[in-house]
């Protein structure tokens, strides 16, 4: 075996990097589930101004998940952040009844911008573990995923705090990202 | 891996040797030499500490014991200094031989450092209860140190309503503070409310920084965000450099609250300093701070003052 195809074998070996965009209200849970990916302590969180960003090993892939704070004064740059991304992520605190419809309504906007065009979207239905959270079909429901014909997407019901639907998340990413040449 | 396993023997062997050479010679041990040859503040208590750390008599050990479980009781508090300390300071002179009629100066520096060592112990403990509290908005206590939050920072607006928008003009990000306060607890809503109160002419001048249209930050969530760091530097011991240079206070809370407030002013006048394009620039300038604070922490001659100076400006 020659040099160069020993370095296109170890090339090809090398795992595939992937842009992974964590959005969704403030309180949603975004930094929580990233710290969950990342096998940290979830129970030190606090609001994130700006954003954090952190790279996974998942399934042979280098995940870079960008987390971007919430806050109304934030979401106008969340667009700063569209480029490239491989999957869009989108937290929703299911206990937040009132909050729902501008959850809804932040996510429409998500779909229709062009530079997300086609992106698969994962919904993390999160905080299950709360009596007052909705399930994760009636959340689906509210956010109109069903009217989604431009891309593929799931509705994950999740427990951000203790892992709980997280992986199984992850999961449905790699399997369903977009085949890059 | 190897080099690793050579300085523990080195540690295990040589170190008691050396110090019996040292002894003999200074006629002093360690903690002696420590007590005389070292600053006052940190970096004398900093070695007293890692003396008795490294120490093999067992009477040290146990007395080592016996503060943390002191501190693992609560007890550590001023008024219970004299009834801890004395006993054990007496067993480690007995140990060590310490005559306090020529020696008149030792106690008194070994016990200031004692009170340091396990005063910051104390204060670990108890911040890390304030930061397991949840704030809680149906508890009254918790609601009205909130409020009184607001009426400290904005004495010249009054609060339309316990939920409404205005929270935002002093950076919270929503409707209701409640959330915000997260991993953080009550520790970050006492550490702001400490900064407002004790503070005033700094924080409203801070405070008027985060509200510049182009330079602006959300004042509350960069507060707990910097609780947050506050809190890592207590725990990893780095505030140490901090606490025990502090003159006039033993660690407790009310010194992790300056520490706090230092921190805040810091950090803001670095962030105009810096004139950010916006708040996407916060984790990398937070960062940057954090370096910064660390570095200076490093060095354990580092005192730490909040410049009023500037706040007249």
């Amino acid at each position: 075996m020659g040099l160069l195809s020993i370095l296109k074998k170890l090339r090809s070996n090398t795992e595939r990097e992937l842009r992974l965009l964590l959005l969704g209200l403030d309180n949603a849970g975004k930094t929580t589930t990233l710290k969950q990916l990342a096998s940290e302590d979830v129970t030190q969180v606090t609001p994130t101004a700006g954003f954090n960003i952190k790279s996974v090993l998942s399934s042979g892939f280098k995940l870079n998940v960008w987390d971007i704070g919430g806050q109304k004064k934030i979401r106008p740059y969340w667009r700063n952040y569209f480029e490239n991304t491989d999957v869009l992520i989108y937290v929703v605190d299911c206990s937040d009844h009132q909050r729902l419809q501008e959850t809804s309504f932040e996510l429409a906007e998500l779909l229709q911008d062009e530079k997300l065009r086609g992106v698969p979207l994962l919904v993390y239905a999160n905080k299950q573990d709360l009596a007052t959270a909705l399930p994760a079909s009636e959340v689906a429901q509210h956010l109109g995923l069903h009217l989604i014909r431009d891309r593929t997407w799931q509705i994950q019901a999740c427990v951000a705090t203790d892992g709980t639907g997280v992986k199984e998340g992850m999961e449905w990413v790699c399997k369903n990202i977009p085949v890059k040449k | 891996m190897v080099f690793f396993n050579l300085w523990s023997v080195i540690h295990w062997y040589i170190r008691p040797f050396v110090k019996w050479i040292l002894r003999k010679t200074t006629r002093l041990c360690e903690l002696q030499r420590i007590c005389y040859g070292d600053k006052p503040g940190a970096q004398r208590t900093c070695n007293v500490e890692n003396s008795l750390k490294l120490s093999h008599t067992r009477d040290v050990i146990e007395v080592i014991t016996f503060l943390d479980a002191v501190v693992l009781e609560k007890r550590f508090i001023p008024q219970n200094f004299d009834d801890v300390l004395y006993p054990s300071i007496n067993i480690i002179l007995r140990a060590k031989q310490i005559n306090t009629k020529l020696h008149p100066k030792f106690v008194p520096a070994f016990r200031k450092c004692l009170q340091q060592i396990w005063s910051y112990r104390q204060l670990i403990d108890d911040i890390e209860e304030l930061r397991c509290t949840q704030y809680d908005s149906k508890n009254s206590d918790h609601e009205e140190k909130l409020l009184k939050l607001w009426s400290l920072l904005q004495p010249n607006e009054l609060l339309e309503d316990r939920i409404t928008k205005q929270w935002q003009n002093i950076g919270f990000q929503g409707d209701d503070p409640k959330t915000d306060f997260r991993g953080m607890g009550l520790l970050g809503l006492e550490n702001l409310l400490f900064f407002a109160k004790e503070y005033t002419q700094v924080s409203s001048h801070v405070l008027s920084h985060s509200q510049h249209p182009k330079y602006g930050y959300t004042f509350a969530i960069v507060g707990i965000n910097l609780t947050s760091m506050a809190y890592y530097l207590l725990k990893d011991g780095s505030a140490k450099t901090y606490m025990f240079n502090a003159k006039h206070y033993l660690p407790n809370i009310d010194l992790f609250h300056r520490f706090y407030c230092y921190l805040f002013f810091e950090f803001d006048k670095l962030w105009i300093e810096s004139k950010p394009e916006n708040i996407m620039e916060f984790s990398m300038i937070f960062k940057k701070f954090e370096n910064a604070i660390r570095s200076q922490l490093s060095d354990p001659a580092s005192v730490f003052r909040i410049n009023i100076a500037i706040d007249i400006i």
